[in-house]
């Protein structure tokens, strides 16, 4: 079985409990406009072209038997143009490439192999640490899942899961029973809303959540909060009601938008996608803190 | 007198003679209070206030310069109306030179102190003993070397003066040998002229303070305050002289005192920490406020080294380690390099103090892998005792503290590579297959590391490496002599071959550098065939001129040192592993002890004019690898795979040290879940057989805004290459090197 993943990332400090190893699953079923990792998201262009890289040596443009790349006779003299449109992802290019201007977003790998990266790090995982899976959304993939965190569980290894929760509640069972922890997130409890931002309705996600506490899967939840969409009264309402249903649930963390996912989406060709407007202040963040925590049923981690 | 020297501003009727100096900064400068003053950090919280605001204002005023400008007002003392002292001996110029140090110096008493004594001749600050003839320097000091403070605390001063006297009734001893032990008394006496100068002062302004120092150093400490007083000032005077010492154990040698007290209950651990506190704020009296662009001016080598066992095995951890920790968190000083020996017994607690204090950035504490330190020094040839109490010289060369002479010297394997075997700086050699290539590299080196060894000895005794030994004599030096085991009882120098051990140790520079060159020729000429031998001789004599093509391709298809990847980091390993083999058959044939190290401590800033165009892809000036680490730009993998990478070498055979720098990104160690990380990767490179880790958390935009506007940011400190240095004292290439290697962990 082969798993499409786009990135693997050793001494990962902010995806679970110590140092990890988290492993990117390419696609994903929303279309976040906040997406920080565009690349994930399935039916994206195949390939990251980074301009800075280019030499224009015009290899790429020999390659491609598609004709997605071009060189520039004029302008930036011989400097060269990608087309993602174009490309039907054979990865001619990538190969011919001696700078790593072009570069596959995503590769085939076997779940023993990733499990073999991940492993070189063992040393590093003491008790806490281990692998996350993380995406796009990894569910999407859920025999690959499984398989890794199989392999994980053989190996001693703790196992996070980050989902956004819309995948086919039969896969949830098999893998809350070999995941230490789920990081979910919470888009936003005002649905209409959720439909319009990310595409989906957040009725599915809801609902397995719900089943993953009642199989007694441990749960972190989170939510990304933008200025002017999500950061406000209704959601962190809804957010806080969420948490204090879920029996295992032990924390909510609140993430402040950032435009991270922009400079990835240029380079694949997407156009920039950050919105400085979406940031909130730091004082915004605190005062969304204050308000869940007096929301929210004691005994739930306070949000960092 | 000549007065064309910069140093002769001070006139030999010196006002300071008898004066404490009070300026109007006070009043002028000084923040409305301590506890409003921010001590710079990479962490996205404060760091914590423990000190009073009085401390924490000292320190400032100390970090900034203050007390450093002072002393550039009285640079040196001259020596020119000494009557005689043309026609003296080396030895009784120094004694003279030293006494009139002693009578002339500054007195320097600050308000909040809490220990007396300063260094305060700016001389010093150039690595010079600061009494001048006719304008000029006498003699170069001593630095890289740990002294015997221990032995200070015990016995007090008078407990060595006692020694020399019994040794000199030894009626077999030969004239240079009552010439040195005379000078160390004579050293003591001046040092009696320095101290009764300071209780004069002190006694109305300072009444504690006084009642300790009439007791240390020259008698055996009592307590915990009289024990910092004694350690700073036989500190502070050997800085006086010139010499840069390193500090040592401090937990080991002050945690007993500190434990009495506080059971006793004389002492809170409040204020036992304001009592330490200030002797790191006066450990800052040299930092200037101006801001001399160079390599850094945080570097005065007083290093600390802390936690690991004692000589029967003992855990030394103590409440003193806290503090120091606590302190350096609080005040972010980063004069005092903090190493901390870890290992088995290591407290989880003292872990997590380490990298709660590693998190605020300023790459202030660093650690050693006390079991394989301790397991290279016995294989090397100390005995168990002797390895268990291994601290440093000032920077982080594995010693024996109070008792090793200590020198380094420090080639670029590099250089050789690309000269001597490949014959790039002139008609290139031709090689058929890598194993050729290799074995006349290995010849290479080992001619190098023979040079060295053979100038190394003929230096420090006009001979070659032979049965018939004796040393040579060498510039006087018994400041350092008298507090370093070997040279009372031999009567000969420190310098001069008096300590019980001689250290002298090759370091290779460049050694990723050279990995990476042999692994690129490896694949590019010998496996892929992308190009001859002598083709790629030819592109790299050309600086990789109109072929930007196939550089691009070595830079980017192949993995390099530093990314956990095997077949790559065989080839700087086994450069490591075979200099350390070439250094261990050089063994036994001299008293003088050889051990292998390897360091660039930013001579790789240095070398890179020298060196061709690499083949990997790096063109002629690069600034390329730093001591252990990987070349700037080609590690992708992270820390963890750094670390990795860097273990697979027998570290354990570079008996002088190995180190490696890891920068790691502010955002990678925020949160709870930071410390826990670091915690985990000091675990990692403990349980992998390193040697010597380096972590330094930055922020490359903090470092850039620094750049523009220096005077905002001049606190802030990073890890150089072995030590510390405020980052505004780096000179542009320093600071980019630093900036471009911050990206670690992201
Ligand atoms: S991946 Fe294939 S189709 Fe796509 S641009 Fe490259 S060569 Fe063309
Ligand atoms: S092959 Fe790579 S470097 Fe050359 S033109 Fe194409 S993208 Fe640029």
């Amino acid at each position: 079985m082969l798993l499409s993943i786009t990135n693997i990332q050793r001494f990962s400090t902010h995806d679970g409990p110590g140092v990890r190893t988290t492993v990117f699953f390419q696609g994903c079923p929303l279309r976040c406009a906040w997406c920080h990792n565009p690349e994930t998201q399935s039916g994206c262009p195949m390939l990251f072209y980074v301009a800075g890289r280019c030499i224009g040596c015009g290899a790429c443009v020999k390659a491609c038997p598609n004709g997605a790349h071009s060189m520039h006779p004029f302008g930036r003299t011989g400097r060269h143009d990608y087309d993602a449109t174009l490309c039907k992802g054979c990865f001619r290019c990538t190969e011919a490439c001696p700078a790593k201007a072009v570069e596959p977003v995503s590769r085939m790998l076997d779940p023993v192999e990733i499990m073999e990266i991940v492993l070189k790090d063992k040393v590093f995982y003491g008790e806490k640490g281990g692998i996350t899976l993380s995406g796009g959304e990894p569910l999407l993939q859920a025999g690959g899942c499984l398989e890794l965190l199989r392999l994980a569980k053989d190996n001693g290894l703790n196992t996070v899961v980050e989902t956004a929760g819309h995948f086919d509640a039969t896969h949830l069972a098999p893998i809350a029973a070999l995941t230490d922890l789920f990081l979910w997130d919470f888009k936003d409890g005002n649905a209409k809303r959720h439909k319009e931002y990310t595409g989906v309705s957040n009725a599915l996600i809801l609902k397995n959540l719900r089943a993953a506490d009642a199989l007694g899967s441990k749960i972190l939840l989170r939510s990304m909060l933008a200025k002017g969409i999500n950061l406000e009264e209704e959601h962190l309402h809804s957010l806080a009601e969420t948490a204090s249903g879920l029996k295992h649930c032990i924390g909510v963390e609140l993430l402040s938008y950032h435009p991270y996912g922009g400079s990835k989406s240029e380079q694949m060709g997407l156009g920039d996608n950050g919105r400085k407007d979406w940031i909130p202040s730091a004082e915004e963040m605190r005062l969304a803190g204050e308000t869940l925590h007096r929301l929210m049923r004691p005994g739930i981690r306070e949000p960092e | 007198m000549s007065l064309e020297s910069p140093w002769n501003r001070m006139s030999l009727e010196s006002p300071y003679k008898h004066m404490i100096l009070e300026s109007p900064w006070n009043r002028i400068h000084r923040e409305p209070g301590g506890n409003n003053l921010e001590f710079y950090t990479a962490f996205n919280e404060k760091r914590p206030i423990r000190l009073n605001a009085q401390t924490r204002e000292f320190a400032w005023e100390s970090l900034h310069g203050r007390y450093g400008e002072e002393s550039l007002r009285t640079p040196v003392v001259a020596v020119d109306d000494i009557i005689g002292f043309e026609r003296m001996t080396e030895y009784g110029k120094y004694d003279a030179a030293i006494a009139r140090i002693a009578e002339m110096a500054p007195i320097r008493i600050c308000e909040f102190e809490t220990v007396s004594g300063a260094a305060t001749l700016g001389g010093a600050i150039d690595h010079v003993v600061p009494a001048f003839w006719r304008g000029g320097k006498l003699w170069d000091s001593v630095s890289h070397v740990t002294l015997g403070f221990g032995k200070v605390l015990e016995t007090g001063i008078d407990g060595i003066a006692q020694e020399l006297i019994l040794r000199l009734a030894d009626p077999a001893l030969g004239a240079p040998q009552i010439e040195i032990l005379e000078s160390m008394r004579n050293t003591i006496g001046a040092l009696r002229v320095w101290h009764k100068r300071y209780l004069e002062a002190l006694a109305r302004v300072k009444p504690a303070i006084h009642g300790n120092l009439i007791h240390v150093p020259f008698k055996p400490a009592r307590h915990f305050h009289e024990a910092v007083q004694s350690l700073w000032f036989v500190f502070a005077f050997e800085r006086l002289c010139g010499n840069w010492p390193g500090i040592g154990r401090i937990d080991e040698m002050l945690g007993g005192f500190l434990k009495r007290d506080l059971a006793s209950g004389v002492l809170t651990l409040d204020e036992a920490r304001e009592i330490l506190a200030g002797f790191f704020i006066k450990g800052c009296e040299w930092i200037r406020r101006d801001i001399p662009e160079d390599c850094g001016d945080a570097h005065h080598y007083q290093n600390i080294v802390l936690s690991g066992m004692d000589v029967d095995g003992q855990d030394v951890t103590n409440e003193v380690t806290y503090l120091v920790l606590d302190i350096v968190e609080e005040l972010g000083i980063g004069d005092f390099p903090v190493s901390v020996r870890i290992g088995g017994n290591t407290p989880e607690k003292l872990l997590t103090r380490m990298a709660e204090v590693i998190r605020h950035g300023g790459g202030i504490v660093a650690a050693y892998n006390e079991p394989l330190i301790l397991k290279s020094l016995t294989e090397f040839g100390y005995s168990t005792a002797e390895a268990r109490r291994f601290a440093n010289d000032g920077c982080w060369e594995v010693q024996v503290p109070g008792k090793t002479h200590f020198g380094y010297y420090p080639f670029d394997s590099l250089k050789i590579l690309l000269n001597d075997t490949l014959g790039l700086n002139g008609t290139p050699a031709l090689f058929d297959d890598f194993g050729s290539l290799y074995a006349k590299y290995l010849a290479d080196l080992k001619r190098a590391v023979e040079g060295i060894y053979r100038d190394t000895v003929r230096d420090r005794t006009g001979q070659l490496p032979g049965a018939d030994w004796h040393w040579r004599t060498a510039i006087p030096c018994s400041a350092v002599s008298m507090l370093t085991e070997g040279c009372i009882e031999s009567g000969l120098s420190y310098l001069g071959g008096g300590a019980r051990y001689n250290v002298m140790s090759p370091h290779i520079g460049g050694a990723p550098d050279a990995g990476n060159s042999l692994y690129a020729i490896h694949k590019l000429v010998f496996e892929e065939r992308k190009v001859s031998f002598s083709g790629l001789m030819a592109i790299l004599q050309s600086n990789w001129e109109g072929q930007e093509a196939l550089r691009q391709y070595v830079l980017n298809q192949y993995t390099y040192y530093g990314n956990d990847h095997d077949e790559a980091d065989a080839f700087t390993c086994n450069v490591l592993n075979d200099f350390a083999g070439i250094v261990a058959e050089l063994k036994g044939r001299c008293p003088i002890l050889f051990p292998a190290g390897v360091s660039t401590f930013g001579r790789q800033i240095e070398w890179a004019p020298f060196r061709t165009a690499v083949p990997f892809g790096r063109r002629k000036g690069d600034i390329l690898s730093s001591n252990t680490s990987p070349t700037p730009g080609t590690d992708s993998a992270g820390a963890t795979a750094m670390i990795r990478s860097y273990c697979k070498a027998d570290l354990s055979r570079q008996a002088n040290g190995a180190a490696l720098d890891v920068k790691l990104h502010h955002t990678a160690v925020q949160g709870e879940n930071g410390v826990e990380s670091l915690v985990a990767l000091l675990k990692g490179f403990v349980a992998l057989g390193g040697f010597f880790l380096q972590p330094d958390v930055v922020d490359a935009t903090v470092l850039r805004l620094a750049q523009a506007n220096p005077e905002d940011y001049k606190t802030l400190s990073v890890r150089v290459s072995g030590w510390n240095a405020r980052f505004v004292t780096l000179g542009p290439e320093w600071q980019e090197m630093v900036i471009e290697r911050t990206a670690q962990g992201v």
